[in-house]
C-alpha cells in the first residue's frame, strides 16, 4: 500500500466513507468527522504510519489537505494524486 | 359538583384536625409542626378524598396519582388524610414521633404507606415532581398525574424555581403545584422576613397557569384541581395557619408547638365543633 | 460491544476522560433500556455530542440548575429508570450537595452522578472549578458507591459497571485530554476490587485516578533506588477493598496517592480503615495540601503540588530515610 492509499483508508475506515468522499474534505462536515470522530482518525492515522502525533498538530488537522503537510513533519510523505 | 364529593371532604377535614390535635398532644413535649399542619388540612382532604386515584390494595399500582410532600414538616396532615383512605391505621397514627416509628416528623420513603418520597429539607420536592412527571412521560403512562404540596415560605429556596423553570420547559401539563400560601414562616410573616409575593403572577412569569383559591373551601380546591391543563399548573391556595384553633391561628409561636392538657381540650373542643 | 484495542484505548485517552465517557455511554441504552441521560448545560462537555443524536429522546438537558439536575434525576430513578447526571465535580458533590444526600444517601434512589473535571485539569478556571473535595464529602454520605477510574479505559469500563449497579454512584473522572494510559488493553474491572498493577516489598503505593499512572511512574524510579513498590489502584473508594489495605500492612511504608486533598480523600479512607490495627506501617498521604492555589494549567498544578511521579518517588524516599 502507498503513503496515499493508507491515508485515504484511514478516512475511509474511520468514517465510512467511499475514497471519492475524502478529496477536500473538512473537520465537522461529515457527521462522522466530529471531535470524537476526530480522535478516531487520529489513532487510524497513527496505527497506519506508526507516529505519535503532537497535540497541537492533532488540533491543527483540519481537513483531508491540511493533514497531509502535518504528515511531513513525521517523515510521511504523501504522495500527490 | 358532586355534593357527596364535598360532603366526604368536608366529614374528613374535621376529623383530620382532630387527629393532627392528637397527633401534637401525643408527641409530648417535643411538640410538633403544628401550625402548618392545619393550614393544608382541606387541600390534604380534596387531593385524598376528591381528586387523586390510588389503590389500597396495591400502594404501588403504576396508575396511581403521586403525591409529594415538599412541605415535609406538614407531614401530620397527610399522616391523618392517609388514615382516612385507610392506608394507616389509627394505632399507627399514634406512634407519631415515638421512637421506632415509621411516622417520623418529616415524611420517610415508604411506597407501601403512599409516602413516595422522604422531605424535610425544604426546596427539594418540586425537583422530585419534575423527575416523576417527565418518567412518567417516558414511560407513556398518560393518566397519572403528580401532585406536588410546598409551602409559600418554602418558596424562599432557590432550587424551587430551577425546577418550575424546568418543568414549564418541559411542558409537564401532567404536573400540579399547590401552594399553601399560609402567610407565616418560622420566623414570622413571610412579608417581613423574605417578600414571596405575589405569587400567582410569579408562578405566570415561570410559564405555569396559575389560580389562586381559598384553601380552606374545599369546593374551591376541588374546582380549581379539577381543570385540565397543557401547562404545568400552579394552584395557591390562600390559608390560615393554625386554622380550626383559635389561639393557634395566624400565630408563629404554633409553626412548631407542644400542648397543655388545657390548651388540648380547648384545641379538641373548637375542632370538633 | 465496545472494544477494548489498543487503538481504541488511545483514542479514549486522547478524548480524555469526558469524551470517555461520552462514548461509553453511547453504549448504555443496550446495556440497559432504562437509561437516561442528565446534564446541566454540559452536554458537549460531557461528551455527550454523540449521545445526544443517537439518542434525543434519553438526553435532558437541565440547564445551569444542579441542584434540580440532581432532584429530577431522583424521580427518574423513583419510576424505575437509571438516570446518569452530568456536571462539575465540583457541583456534583457541593452546589447539590444537600440533594446528593437526600436522595442518593438517605432514600438511595439509584442515580449515577458524574464529577466532571475532579481534581486539577481544570485548574486555570481557578478554585470554582478546581474539585479537591468531592471524594471527602461523598465518601461520608452513607449508601453511595465512589468510583475513580484510574484512565480513560477504565472510565470506560466504570460507566458500564456503574449502569449495572441498583444503588446511587459517584462516578468521580480526573484528568485532562490526553490522559496517560495505564491500560493497554483490556483487563478485568470490578467494583470493590482493587488491582495490584505492580508487586514490590518495601512500599505499598495505593492509589486512584490519575495517580495510578503518576504513581507507577514513581515506583520506576524507586526501583532504580533499590525501593521495591507495590502499586494499587484503588479505583473504587467506597466500598473500600480491605483485602487490598490489609495487604499493604506488610510493607516499611504505606502511600496513599489521590489529586484530592489530603483531608477526607482515599489517604483517609485508608487511614480510618488500618486505625484500629495494632500493627501497621507509617502512612505518607500525598494530595492536595489545605489551601486553595493559583489558577495555573494542569501541568503546572501537579508540579505544584508534587503529584509528579519524580516528586511522588522524591517523597517517598524521605519518609522512608526519616523512618530509619
Amino acid at each position: 500500500m502507498t503513503n496515499l492509499e493508507k491515508y485515504i483508508n484511514a478516512f475511509t475506515t474511520t468514517f465510512g466513507i467511499g475514497e471519492s468522499e475524502v478529496e477536500g474534505l473538512e473537520y465537522q462536515q461529515i457527521k462522522a468527522w466530529d471531535s470524537i470522530g476526530h480522535m478516531s482518525l487520529v489513532s487510524a492515522i497513527e496505527d497506519a504510519f506508526g507516529i505519535m502525533m503532537d497535540t497541537d498538530d492533532i488540533i491543527d488537522f483540519s481537513s483531508f489537505e491540511k493533514g497531509k503537510d502535518i504528515l511531513k513533519k513525521y517523515d510521511v510523505e504523501i504522495e500527490s494524486v | 359538583m358532586d355534593q357527596n364529593i364535598i360532603k366526604k371532604c368536608l366529614a374528613a377535614s374535621k376529623e383530620m384536625r382532630k387527629d393532627v390535635i392528637r397527633m401534637t398532644y401525643n408527641a409530648g413535649n417535643n411538640g410538633a409542626h403544628v401550625g402548618g399542619a392545619l393550614s393544608m388540612i382541606e387541600i390534604m382532604a380534596a387531593l385524598y378524598l376528591g381528586v387523586m386515584k390510588f389503590n389500597i390494595q396495591n400502594p404501588t399500582d403504576e396508575a396511581r396519582d403521586r403525591f409529594i410532600l415538599s412541605k415535609g414538616h406538614g407531614v401530620m396532615a397527610q399522616y391523618a388524610a392517609l388514615k382516612q383512605i385507610g392506608m394507616i391505621t389509627d394505632d399507627e397514627l399514634m406512634t407519631f414521633k415515638k421512637n421506632e416509628t415509621f411516622l417520623y416528623a418529616h415524611p420517610s420513603m415508604n411506597p407501601e404507606k403512599g409516602i413516595e418520597f422522604s422531605s424535610g429539607s425544604l426546596g427539594q420536592g418540586l425537583s422530585l415532581g419534575v423527575g416523576t412527571a417527565l418518567a412518567l412521560k417516558r414511560k407513556g403512562n398518560e393518566t397519572s398525574g403528580v401532585f406536588v404540596l410546598l409551602g409559600d415560605g418554602e418558596c424562599n429556596e432557590g432550587s424551587v424555581w430551577e425546577a418550575a423553570m424546568s418543568a414549564s420547559h418541559y411542558k409537564l401539563s401532567n404536573l400540579t403545584v399547590i401552594i399553601d400560601e399560609n402567610r407565616l414562616q418560622y420566623d414570622g410573616p413571610t412579608d417581613d422576613i423574605l417578600s414571596i409575593e405575589p405569587l400567582v403572577y410569579k408562578w405566570n412569569s415561570f410559564g405555569w397557569d396559575a389560580v389562586s383559591v381559598d384553601g380552606h373551601s374545599v369546593e374551591q380546591l376541588l374546582e380549581a384541581l379539577s381543570v385540565k391543563k397543557d401547562k404545568p399548573y400552579a394552584v395557591i391556595a390562600r390559608t390560615v395557619k393554625g386554622k380550626g384553633v383559635s389561639f393557634m391561628e395566624n400565630n408563629p409561636y404554633w409553626h412548631n408547638g407542644r400542648l397543655s392538657q388545657q390548651q388540648y381540650e380547648q384545641a379538641m373542643a373548637e375542632v370538633t365543633a | 460491544m465496545i472494544d477494548f484495542t489498543p487503538s481504541n484505548i488511545r483514542m479514549w485517552s486522547r478524548l480524555g476522560s469526558c469524551g470517555a465517557f461520552g462514548l461509553a455511554a453511547l453504549e448504555l441504552p443496550a446495556i440497559d433500556d432504562k437509561v437516561v441521560i442528565l446534564t446541566s448545560d454540559l452536554t458537549f462537555f460531557s461528551g455527550l455530542e454523540r449521545f445526544k443524536s443517537a439518542f434525543p429522546d434519553r438526553l435532558y438537558n437541565l440547564g445551569i440548575a444542579e441542584q434540580n439536575m440532581v432532584g429530577v434525576a431522583a424521580g427518574f430513578a423513583k419510576e424505575g429508570f437509571t438516570p446518569f447526571a452530568t456536571t462539575y465535580a465540583a457541583f456534583a458533590s457541593l452546589r447539590s450537595a444537600d440533594q446528593v444526600k437526600v436522595n442518593m444517601g438517605y432514600m438511595k434512589l439509584g442515580i449515577k452522578l458524574v464529577g466532571l473535571t475532579a481534581g486539577l485539569s481544570v485548574g486555570i478556571l481557578g478554585a470554582t472549578h478546581m474539585s479537591f473535595e468531592d471524594i471527602a464529602v461523598m465518601r461520608a454520605i452513607p449508601n453511595i458507591v465512589v468510583l475513580s477510574p484510574a484512565d480513560c479505559a477504565e472510565t470506560v469500563k466504570a460507566t458500564l459497571a456503574a449502569a449495572k449497579i441498583k444503588g446511587p454512584v459517584y462516578l468521580r473522572l480526573t484528568g485532562a485530554m490526553n490522559n496517560p494510559s495505564v491500560y493497554k488493553e483490556d483487563y478485568a474491572f470490578e467494583v470493590g476490587k482493587a488491582v495490584t498493577l505492580r508487586d514490590g516489598s518495601d512500599v505499598a503505593v495505593i492509589a486512584t485516578g490519575t495517580m495510578v499512572y503518576h504513581s507507577l511512574q514513581a515506583a520506576e524510579l524507586l526501583a532504580q533506588q533499590g525501593v521495591s513498590c507495590r502499586v494499587v489502584n484503588m479505583h473504587t473508594i467506597k466500598p473500600l477493598d480491605m483485602e487490598a489495605v490489609n495487604a499493604a500492612r506488610g510493607a516499611k511504608l504505606i502511600v496513599t496517592v489521590e489529586e484530592h486533598g489530603v483531608i477526607g480523600g482515599l489517604g483517609s479512607a485508608v487511614s480510618e480503615a488500618l486505625a484500629g490495627q495494632a500493627h501497621r506501617p507509617p502512612q505518607l498521604m500525598i494530595g492536595m495540601s489545605d489551601c486553595y492555589c493559583h489558577a495555573a494549567d494542569y501541568p503546572y498544578l501537579l508540579e505544584q503540588y508534587g503529584l509528579t511521579g519524580k516528586q511522588i518517588a522524591e517523597k517517598v524516599l524521605i519518609s522512608l530515610e526519616r523512618k530509619q
